[in-house]
């Protein structure tokens, strides 16, 4: 049998045993439901944390203004169903001129200091609508959310007293202050229209932590394969059997395929939690929302053309083989656990190096920077998948890339192959660098 | 097609400045046991280890049935038993099985049902559990030295290599292990084995090469072996052990050039140009009680003493062979 059909042996091998696994069926099924659960509960709290502003109804809007803003501002919250619904706590208003404003604030101060009574107070003096001041006292002071609530809808109804004033049509001023104002932000590349701007790049970072976090994840997972093998004085026997570099590139592959396979059910597992995890989600909310929250999390997806994620997969593919192959050649040059975090430390770094400058070529993804990390083979499978997400990159430059790396993935496993020849046999104490170095060229 | 199953010629290998093996040539006949001795250290692993391809000589060449081992598929045909044995331990013993038989080029499907076979001859297949269906990290180590054993023997190989195979054996499976060995011969299979039992050896190997320091010492059938040494040895037994008379006689330098003394039996190699049957006047004299004196040839553990001595092994060694 010639070497191919060994290669498939081995990697038959190392797919098979590792799917069959427990922790394996653990993972794929644990990780989709903590990553939904990641995602919704931002968009869950988005959708309801509202409900907690009930608090602002139950406050004594103390009106100096002599305006009526009080009952104005009272009516507001009343109707407001972002506060949720109405529950028969109305606001109180107590009108009262500048003179008696000292002894009533008091009176409400012990109200409020009863528990289980009155909230708080708002105070609105004769100078609130024309110098914008006013001041609330209560509990609730600290939530920033029920002040930031509240100083809405106060900004709000001064704004509509102010602009009655000057004449202007009640229903135009109503319409004006009620309107939500949304900026829909498009992508457009040499393609045309390429769908929602935040999408994109929503979709990049969860696609550059895919690609890392399955990198790191799996290339230990070659670690300590080669590891066991080694401790477990296999190795030679197989090592009789089959080339080590054969042996090398059949573990990489076989790894890399339950990778593949694992990643597919997150994502198909993933989608389809989302899929009636939503509607559920979003019952009750108004249509507008609704669409809103979807939108938070499905959008993104939506933009990832069948091109990208072929892109994805390809570097998918030459990051994985480049580090797995470096993390092989470390299992193999080591005879325990702890001596292996060391001896990968290397390889981590290399790793780290470039997940620590993620953040920059997000923020600008056609910095010199982010241009330079697209041809360094080390870096440019995370990279360039990320910038093709934020940005439009030319063609040359992806082809280029990709040959690059492929290139770099070449000499890493050309490299990894000799350390492992040597490695595999070698027992005792951890080798140093002379020796490896020694290990390469005798090999 | 060659008649021989190896031939080793002038393999080098090198590891920094030490020298593993040296100029090292050998020929296995097709279809004998051969052994390859030699003491820990004398470069048996490393020699064994270039036979199969898992380390490349530094200069020199190897042939297995006429072609370089090299060669596509050449290994394929050869079975091998290492010295440090282990299989995957969370592995079903069944699927370590297939796994190494496809490794050797087997298909799937032929080597299943021989796997069962395999399991029931070596007693891992009982009414109440089938051991090839479990796990091997719940396999006794005698049982997976079996497991290893099968896994060695499975693609039906011509040529069986053995490493120190009897390191670590029970007397059972020692002596299981020797009538597979045999029965490998019938079948007209080669089998390879590197031991430092010479015991072992002279009973089971037709031809042998000792090897020291990386270096053949001697090499040929275990009849030539022996004549070669000649038959200047003596094996003497007496009934009530050796009194000092008796020690004195045997203490002639003129006659004995050195003896083995194990209280009521021992092994004399005659001095050169002293005749035996002076020897047995003299020892008759000296009052000795004989039970048995007999000229014989030289056990190859003496042969091996003689030739290598006790600086024979290589001091700071990593212990392999």
């Amino acid at each position: 049998m010639g070497n191919i059909g060994k290669l498939f042996v081995v990697a038959k091998r190392e797919y098979m045993e590792r799917i069959r696994s427990r922790w394996f069926i653990v993972m794929t099924l644990l990780v989709p439901a903590i990553f939904s659960g990641a995602m919704l509960f931002p968009v869950y709290v988005a959708a309801r944390s509202s409900a907690s502003g009930g608090a602002l109804r139950n406050i004594a809007i103390l009106d100096a203004s002599g305006t009526g803003l009080g009952e104005q501002i009272a009516t507001t919250l009343k109707t407001d169903t972002t506060l949720g619904r109405p529950d028969g706590i109305e606001p109180r208003v107590i009108v009262a001129t500048t003179a008696e404003l000292p002894a009533k604030e008091r009176e409400l101060q012990t109200q409020v200091e009863q528990p289980n009574s009155l909230v708080g107070y708002l105070v609105l003096t004769d100078s609130t609508l024309t110098n914008n001041v006013a001041s609330y006292s209560g509990r609730n002071a600290s939530t920033i959310n029920d002040i930031d609530k509240l100083r809405t809808i106060v900004r709000q109804d001064v704004m509509i007293a102010r602009l009655q004033r000057e004449g202007v049509r009640a229903d135009v001023v109503k319409d004006l202050a009620t309107a939500t104002f949304r900026l829909k932000s498009e992508r457009i590349t040499e393609r045309g229209r390429s769908g929602s701007g935040t999408g994109g790049f929503l979709a990049g970072i969860i696609v550059g932590v895919l690609l890392f976090m399955s990198i790191v994840f799996h290339g230990q997972n070659v670690l300590r394969g080669v590891l066991e093998e080694k401790s477990t004085r296999v190795a030679e026997v197989v090592i009789s059997s089959v080339k080590p570099e054969v042996l090398l590139a059949g573990k990489v592959l076989g790894v890399g395929g339950v990778g593949l396979t694992q990643q597919a059910a997150w994502l198909g597992i993933t989608a389809y939690l989302m899929s009636f995890v939503t509607p559920i989600l979003t019952k009750g909310l108004s249509g507008q929302a609704a669409a809103a929250a979807a939108d938070q999390f499905g959008g993104g997806f939506a933009t990832i053309s069948l091109a990208t994620i072929g892109l994805v997969l390809v570097y998918f593919i030459i990051g994985f083989v480049f580090y797995a192959s470096l993390y092989a050649a470390a299992g193999s040059m080591v005879n325990s656990e702890q001596e292996a975090q060391q001896a990968a430390a290397p390889v981590l770094i290399l790793l780290m190096s470039t997940w620590l400058l993620v953040n920059t070529v997000l923020v600008n993804p056609n910095s010199k920077l982010a241009v330079a990390l697209s041809w360094l083979p080390w870096s440019s499978p995370i990279i360039v998948p990320l910038r093709v997400g934020l940005t439009t990159v030319s063609p040359i430059t992806i082809a280029g890339s990709i040959v690059v790396a492929i290139l770099g993935c070449i000499g890493a496993v050309w490299l990894s192959a000799r350390i492992y020849r040597v490695g595999m046999l070698m027992y005792g104490k951890k080798p140093s660098f002379a020796e490896v170095a020694r290990w390469i060229r005798y090999a | 097609m060659s008649d021989l199953a190896i031939d080793i010629r002038k393999i080098v290998k090198r590891f920094d400045e030490h020298v593993a093996v040296r100029e090292l040539s050998l020929q296995v006949p097709r279809g004998s046991v051969y052994g390859l001795l030699g003491p820990n250290g004398a470069g048996k692993t490393t020699t064994i280890r270039m036979i199969l391809d898992v380390l490349l000589p530094d200069a020199g060449t190897i042939e297995i049935f006429g072609r370089p081992n090299t060669d596509y598929g050449v290994l394929d045909r050869v079975g091998y038993l290492p010295e440090e044995r282990g299989l995957y331990k969370k592995m079903q013993v069944r699927r370590v099985l297939l796994f190494l038989a496809e490794l050797k080029g087997m298909r799937a499907a032929d080597v299943a049902p021989r796997i069962d076979e395999w399991l029931e001859r070596f007693g891992l297949v009982t009414p109440q559990k089938n051991w090839g269906d479990a796990k091997v990290d719940e396999l006794s180590r005698g049982m997976q030295q079996k497991v290893q054993f099968i896994a060695t023997l499975l693609h039906d190989p011509d040529l069986v290599i053995l490493d120190e195979p009897f390191s670590g054996l029970d007397p059972i499976n020692a002596q299981a292990l020797k009538d597979a060995v045999l029965e490998l011969k019938r079948r007209g299979k080669t089998v390879i084995f590197s031991t430092h039992v010479m015991d072992n050896a002279e009973k089971m190997c037709d031809s042998v090469c000792i090897i020291a320091r990386g270096e053949k010492v001697l090499d040929g059938s275990v009849a030539e072996v022996k004549r070669g040494a000649g038959t200047r040895n003596i094996a003497l037994g007496l009934s009530g052990g050796a009194h000092n008379g008796v020690t004195e006689v045997l203490r002639d330098s003129q006659l004995v050039r050195k003896f083995d003394d194990t209280n009521n039996y021992f092994e004399l190699e005659l001095a050169p140009n002293a005749d035996a049957q002076v020897l047995l006047r003299r020892l008759v004299d000296a009052g000795a009680s004989i039970e048995r004196f007999e000229l014989m040839q030289p056990s190859l553990h003496q042969i091996f003493l003689q030739r290598v001595g006790a600086s024979g092994v290589e001091t700071g060694m990593s212990g392999h062979g």
